[in-house]
């Protein structure tokens, strides 16, 4: 336990995980504290933060509790946030591992296709798919993932370039173990680390598309997102100011702690290698 | 009829431009239950011949035979089922071993792929390979980073032997090990060759171990061999100019077991 205690001991670290916690509670507990539609009407239209206690952040134009669509808008970011970057590295790990310890047409196939993909914009990327294909929870992961499995894919061939060529690869051979398992049971997990230190990173990023994309209307329209609320609140900016301000501090703060508790970990796990 | 027969064996590496000849038409034997070393300086190939026998290099030119086989014609799930047959243990035993694994999946592997003995039946199979190299059975749940050199490296022969090879290729199987580990280590080779009638194409630049174990020995050269014949009489009088050069440099032959 003393990687957790090495955890604790870094400040940002300690800041991030507070903040991930809190927003982890917040989705968790969404529909216990506030059971039923988030998108239904609570009250007056407009009211502004903190002027009646049974709706805090006051109601948005058409008279929704804030604060109940903020709590249901987190499970939504954290949910397609976790799912895009866990698609993105598990997809980018696969074919990285593939072209590196392949080699040859394979690599050169698998390279060009992730070359094709890195040189389209991938906001753009997951804009014309979502288009295309229609605004759902899950297609919105999976555009997500497609701009952002390629950096997973170069950062593992790289690795996996260097781990092909250890003894222990070449004593899987010599004992006649099958390519494809050398490649996914020896090579692959040690190629992980560096791949999973990009993961904050990745996590931080698909939260901010899912929220551009909810902004630009291309969100799942049944659930209730930041960038959404931002949206909703942009036509009343000047009377409203609030309703864009508080999920658009949510989503700071939410992209802020993913990537500091994502540093603290990359640093406890360097200087445990380092040690090592 | 020899266990594995080697001919002509050639192999090119280019390195700026230019085309050196790691192997340069070699070619040698080595008869069931022999030890036969490959010994030269730094660079004169004695770890590519390693590599090309068991074919984690594929050669450019020349044949290998291995159990009356044509070893090179081998594919794919073939050559793997062959493999069983023909092991090797690495210099060093550290890089030898996958960083996560434990010393019970090391020998688990080889017993699995090659169908050697039911997963309930493992367990027991791999304790009786570490008894056999001199290690304790609790040693299993252990990670391979935890234990010492010199049990690592016994990790790796019993890994080696766990398919019951007739040819085991050791690289420089005990140069990275400490003197007194390295007489313990010889002995347990030379234990189970007595015992199972292993081959072994020992790798070294060390000529006293040489000298000690092997029965034959071939001097490499520039990827040549400069010299062959019984380990002794190589070593006690040396023909070649490389002979006459590895001989001087070595610090003292010492050992006559044999």
């Amino acid at each position: 336990m003393s990687r957790f205690r090495r955890f604790l001991r870094t400040p940002e670290a300690v800041a991030g995980a507070i903040i991930l916690a809190a927003l982890i509670a917040m989705a968790l507990s969404a529909s216990l504290l506030f059971p039923g539609d988030p998108q239904a009407i609570a009250g007056p239209a407009l009211l502004p933060p903190f002027q009646d206690w049974s709706l805090p952040l006051g109601t948005d134009r058409l008279g929704r509790d804030v604060l109940a669509e903020l709590f249901h808008g987190a499970r939504t970011s954290l949910a397609v946030g976790l799912a895009a970057a866990a698609a993105a590295l598990a997809v980018g790990s696969v074919v990285g591992t593939l072209a590196g310890f392949a080699g040859g047409f394979i690599d050169e196939v698998l390279m060009r296709i992730t070359d094709a993909f890195q040189t389209v914009p991938s906001f753009l990327l997951a804009l014309a798919f979502v288009s295309v294909v229609g605004p759902s929870l899950g297609i919105v992961v999976i555009a997500i993932a497609l701009g952002t499995w390629t950096g997973p894919a170069r950062v593992a061939r790289a690795e996996v370039l260097s781990i092909r060529e250890r003894d222990y690869v070449a004593s899987a051979r010599a004992i006649g173990m099958h390519p494809l398992a050398i490649a996914f049971r020896e090579v692959l997990p040690n190629a992980l680390p560096p791949v999973l230190a990009m993961s904050s990173v990745i996590v931080a990023a698909a939260i901010l598309t899912e929220a551009a994309l909810s902004f630009l209307g291309l969100g799942d329209p049944n659930r209730v997102t930041w960038g959404g609320m931002i949206a909703e609140g942009r036509t009343v900016l000047r009377t409203a100011p609030f309703l864009s301000i508080v999920p658009g501090i949510a989503l700071v703060l939410t992209v802020l702690g993913v990537y500091l508790a994502g540093e603290g970990i990359v640093e406890t796990t360097a200087v445990r290698r380092g040690l090592q | 009829m020899s266990l594995l027969a080697v001919s002509n064996l050639t192999k090119r590496y280019r390195r700026g431009g230019k085309s050196i000849a790691a192997v340069d038409d070699v070619s040698f034997h080595i008869d069931p239950g022999e030890t036969l070393a490959l010994a030269g300086p730094s660079g004169s190939g004695k770890s590519t011949i390693a590599r090309l026998v068991l074919r984690l290099v594929e050669p450019d030119a020349g044949r290998i035979e291995f159990e009356g086989d044509d070893f090179l014609a081998l594919r794919a799930a073939a050559l793997r089922a062959r493999r069983a047959r023909l092991q090797m243990v690495f210099q060093d035993p550290l890089a030898a071993f996958n960083p996560r694994a434990t010393v019970a999946r090391v020998l688990d592997d080889p017993l699995r792929i090659h169908g050697i003995a039911s997963r309930s039946e493992r367990p027991r199979r791999i304790a009786a390979l570490l008894e056999r190299v001199g290690l304790a059975a609790e040693l299993a749940s252990r990670a391979i980073h935890e234990i010492s050199g010199g049990q690592r490296q016994r990790v790796a022969i019993a890994r080696a032997v766990a398919t019951k090879p007739t040819l085991i290729v050791l690289d420089e199987a005990v140069s990275a090990l400490d003197v007194s580990v390295r007489g313990q280590i010889l002995e347990l080779l030379l234990d189970l060759q007595r015992q199972e009638r292993i081959a072994y194409l020992f790798i070294s630049h060390d000529l006293g171990v040489v000298r000690a174990v092997a029965h034959r020995v071939i001097l490499l050269d520039a990827g040549q061999i400069a010299e062959s014949g019984d380990a002794r009489a190589v070593i006690d009088a040396p023909r070649s100019a490389i002979g006459k050069a590895l001989v001087a440099a070595a610090p003292r032959l010492h050992g006559t077991r044999r």
